[in-house]
């Protein structure tokens, strides 16, 4: 695994915590815990992605640093990266 | 509204093509018990749920369904990527490809096309979430299913992950489920219809 993939690896857990806890809280939303640990890592994820666009381009259609025509370039989520485009 | 996050939940890289188990995973993507009903089922129930913890998490697990429908299809796109014409007669795919050659349509492992028959909205918060409650645990019995014809860990990875969201997806609606119950007539839970019956 290369040090682009762990570290892609890396902000698929921290979000994926944060998807745990997002819907642990729709059913206790009284639960300040969890509420202050996703924020923490909400906090978490935005510091690796900056750290993964500063070496790698930019990760979201969303992104300050990102063209709108990067949003068409592939591989898309399905795809091996060996996909013929024409 | 929604908007598409260009990932998948779960990471999926399959290196060996299988059209033979992409003929039996279809059925997670358009079977009766798929990732296309759960998500159609929650989205569809959750207008008239009264109570803002069952409208949340409603709307939630089935924006994650979505996601899981999105893995499903990479999966049979992946196994079914280069394959022949006679790889695919071999597999027994191609009563499935004479239709839709290699394309992702929502259909079970028989070729059945998908159908809303599948799901209920009953409208009443406790006959729903049972429902929602079955519906988790017979998905839970097909990936059970298909990890057993399935030996390829590059497959048996992310089946195992939407395996265990569909426990985790249990447990949330078990809540909602006494969520619910705690705020209605404890000696008649039958009383009245909370989504209906105005008290």
């Amino acid at each position: 695994m290369s040090d682009q993939e762990k570290l892609l690896r890396r902000i698929r857990a921290s979000q994926f915590a944060e998807w745990e806890l997002h819907i642990f809280l729709d059913t206790h939303p009284n639960d300040c815990d969890a509420a202050k640990k996703l924020a923490e890592y909400q906090e978490k994820t935005a510091a690796l992605v900056k750290e993964y666009e500063q070496q790698y381009g930019p990760l979201n259609e969303t992104s300050g640093n990102t063209s709108r025509w990067a949003w068409i370039t592939g591989p898309w989520p399905w795809e091996l990266g060996e996909e013929d485009d024409g | 509204m929604w908007v598409y996050e260009k990932k998948l939940q779960y990471p999926i890289r399959i290196q060996t093509p299988n059209a033979a188990l992409a003929k039996i995973i279809c059925a997670q993507y358009g079977g009766p018990n798929g990732e296309l009903g759960a998500s159609l089922r929650y989205l569809s129930q959750r207008y008239t749920m009264p109570y803002p913890e069952l409208k949340a998490i409603l709307t939630d697990i089935a924006t994650e369904e979505l996601g899981h429908l999105e893995m499903v299809g990479t999966i049979v796109y992946q196994l079914t990527r280069n394959l022949t014409p006679q790889q695919i007669q071999e597999a027994g795919f191609d009563a499935y490809f004479v239709d839709h050659t290699s394309g992702i349509y929502p259909a079970d492992a028989n070729g059945m096309p998908f159908s809303a028959g599948a799901i209920a909205v009953a409208g009443d918060a406790i006959t729903d979430l049972h429902e929602d409650l079955a519906a988790e645990q017979k998905a839970r019995t097909v990936y059970d299913n298909i990890l057993r014809y399935c030996d390829d860990p590059d497959v048996r990875d992310p089946i195992r992950f939407l395996r265990a969201r569909e426990v985790v997806h249990y447990q949330r609606f078990g809540e909602a489920l006494r969520l619910t119950t705690d705020k209605l007539d404890s000696k008649n839970f039958y009383a009245f219809n909370p989504e209906f019956d105005k008290k």
